[in-house]
């Protein structure tokens, strides 16, 4: 078994890999950038070593930086996270060959999979659906052109080692096509350290929806139902719910079989997502495999009870998968909504900042996965999510009354953040009917703005505490508030699953 | 007595006047005062009657604004003072229209314009990128630019002033 894990990574997705290992017996080694001295998981981990400059690309991102720490801190394998190496195959052959495990599957899936357009490719030989596009990276400006006009507008450019949105661009005329390439280009350069971009038809509301998978090394693959992932801005997932309401038994079972067939030819091992679009005649198409533990996995914790990042765990060390696919089944309802260091009211710009108040919220089938604690400081230099707050329920609309409700007491001061405009996204009839497309927000909540009596209520609030603010010392305490004083009631807000 | 709290660009009266002990008549505007009682408050979290209504709210101060979170929504207001202020960054960034400027603190990765090119109004003229996410700066104005402030690759704080044009 692995003694000792080095988290790549930084925020509530390296404290929830900490917790993991943690639990069974391993040891674990956080890294930090500059920027990151005082971030949360350094708390959670065992050591903490610093690795670079804040810019991710001379510290999260330093590949040879990070292998030579794990190896003199004596890790024994690297767990990557989501973002920054989880998919970077380079990354995967480092430690191949230096002997340290790498928590996700090898080198040459990576490779594979991470080349969405070499992955199209396999798929289709495998006789999966796929969506129609380019079958390799676009050079000059013609490679683009030449595919626009087979596929006709409008068109999506996609970074080849993508993932999160990042790179990506829909572009609806030939005018846009240009620098909507070389604003792709430089966003997947920045988010991915290359530049590779291709062409895919783009569907019109379509339903995102994905099939959890894990895979040991004896060639024993099972799939854990599905994610609807459909509610997204920027292309990005903002809530998450499984079971889909979309998707009829005989469908889900068909798509559950697809998926572990995609993974097969893919030779792929660990813990993996296969994402498809869903289009409104229920036909479904391969997207992509997610070769990384996914931002929304606590939604199939939840409902099925498996651990997913210690069988991450288990798998890499070598084990064989102790489930067969019938002992999978879910039991409930649960939906993740993301919380964003963003302004709604401003297109979802970022809002980097700092954390004067938090509270937390609780109760039963509550789950919190944070990586901010009271005080900290929110920086520009990395993915703006701070925390996912998920909840569990008998059915769909009890998981999305308690979501709401741990929402409303859930208090984040100092910066803008996506949590009012979650709440009123969870109570948009829409939503509550179960009609999820992935237009969902810009066709529903474009404009948002708090509504009228929240602000009015604020504006008494503010008032009375404006003409009370000399005598009343729980405002300075508040502001005064130091994390290390928090520290206790944290860890309990925040222990999660 | 009068407060003016600004949110977003926008400016709200308020009327507080207090009745007794940890009781307020508050009026939003011009509408009708509303009787407000603390009932309790621990740690920056105050439980209100608001006209008999329970309400919990969440308020911190920092950076001269009040911070407040209340059913689920939360709202940044600062204090609009009577005498005449000093202007500040947000108000030369959106007040004359001439001068562009990042909303959010980033890194500038694109520049493209210099010193003396004529601009349409809505033209992208930089690139700032802050959380990986790229944002575009538009021209506000038909004009001519006038000075670049920043380079390629350097960090530029919200509202800095990035580039200034000088209208056509």
């Amino acid at each position: 078994m692995i003694k000792k894990v080095l988290v790549a990574n930084r925020g509530e997705i390296a404290i929830r890999v900490m917790r993991a290992c943690q639990e069974l017996g391993i040891k674990t080694v956080a890294i930090y950038s500059d920027a990151d001295r005082e971030a949360l998981h350094l708390r959670i981990a065992d050591e903490s070593i610093p690795i670079g400059a804040p810019p991710a690309s001379e510290s999260y991102l330093n590949i040879d930086r990070i292998v030579r720490t794990a190896k003199r801190v004596g890790a024994d394998a690297i767990h990557p996270g989501y973002g920054f190496l989880a998919e970077n195959p380079d990354f995967a052959q480092r430690c191949e060959e230096e002997g340290i495990i790498f928590v996700g599957p090898t080198s040459a899936t990576l490779r594979l999979v991470g080349d969405k357009v070499a992955a199209r490719g396999t798929m289709q030989k495998a006789g999966i659906p796929i969506i129609p596009g380019m079958t390799f990276v676009g050079k000059g400006i013609e490679d683009f052109r030449k595919a626009t006009s087979s596929l006709g507008y409008p068109v999506l450019v996609k970074a080849s080692l993508g993932g999160g949105g990042k790179g990506m661009r829909i572009v609806r005329n030939e005018r846009d096509l240009k620098n909507a390439i070389a604003a792709g280009r430089r966003e997947a350069k920045s988010a991915f350290g290359d530049e590779s971009v291709y062409l895919e038809r783009y569907i019109e509301e379509p339903h995102h929806i994905e099939f959890q998978v894990l895979a040991d090394k004896f060639g024993n693959v099972i799939h854990l139902f599905e994610r609807e992932c459909s509610i997204q801005r920027r292309y990005q997932k903002i809530v998450e719910e499984t079971p889909s309401p979309t998707l009829s038994g005989e469908l889900r079972t068909r798509m559950g079989e697809v998926a572990k067939k995609a993974i097969k030819a893919a030779g792929y091992t660990n813990a993996g997502t296969v994402e498809f679009l869903l289009d409104r005649d229920k036909g479904f198409f391969f997207l992509e495999v997610n070769a990384r533990v996914q931002v929304e996995h606590p939604i199939t914790e939840l409902t099925t009870g498996v651990d997913l990042v210690k069988q991450q765990l288990l798998i890499a060390a070598g084990e064989k998968l102790a489930l067969r696919q019938e002992d999978i089944s879910q039991r409930g309802h649960a939906i993740e909504a993301r919380i964003y260091a963003e302004d709604p009211t401003q297109d979802f710009l970022p809002s980097p900042g700092k954390i004067l108040y938090l509270q937390e919220p609780q109760g039963p089938g509550l789950r919190i996965d944070s990586g901010i604690y009271p005080g900290c400081e929110v920086t520009p230099y990395y993915d703006p999510i701070l925390s996912k707050i998920i909840a569990w329920g008998e059915t769909r609309e009890f998981a999305r009354r308690r979501l709401i409700q741990g929402l409303k007491n859930y208090a984040i001061l100092g910066i803008s953040t996506t949590v009012g405009f979650l709440i009123d996204l969870l109570e948009h009839p829409q939503f509550v009917e179960g009609q999820t497309y992935t237009n969902f927000i810009s066709k529903n909540m474009g404009g948002w703005r708090p509504k009228g009596n929240a602000l009015d209520q604020a504006l008494m609030v503010a008032a009375i505490l404006s003409s009370e603010a000399p005598t009343k010392p729980e405002i300075v305490a508040a502001q005064a508030t130091s994390p290390w004083q928090e520290l206790g009631e944290w860890e309990i807000c925040g222990s999660g699953v | 007595m009068e407060y003016r709290f600004v949110c977003s660009g926008k400016t709200y009266r308020v009327n507080i006047v207090a009745d007794k002990e940890e009781s307020w008549q508050v009026a939003i505007g011009d509408g009708k005062p509303l009787r407000v009682e603390l009932i309790t408050s621990s740690s920056g979290c105050y439980s209100f009657l608001m006209d008999g209504e329970p309400i919990t709210a969440y308020a911190v101060e920092g950076g001269g604004k009040v911070y407040i979170f209340v059913a689920g929504q939360s709202f940044a207001f600062e204090l609009e003072k009577g005498r005449a202020r000093g202007t500040s960054g947000r108000e030369v960034a959106r007040g004359s229209g001439n001068l562009v400027a990042s909303p959010m603190p980033g890194s500038l990765v694109k520049l493209l314009v210099s010193r003396g090119d004529e601009v349409e109004e809505g033209q992208t003229l930089a690139i700032v990128e802050a959380m990986k996410m790229e944002n575009e700066l538009r021209s506000p104005i038909k004009g001519v630019v006038r000075r670049v402030n920043f380079a390629e690759g350097n960090q530029v704080d919200a509202l800095q002033p990035i580039i200034e044009l000088e209208a056509l």
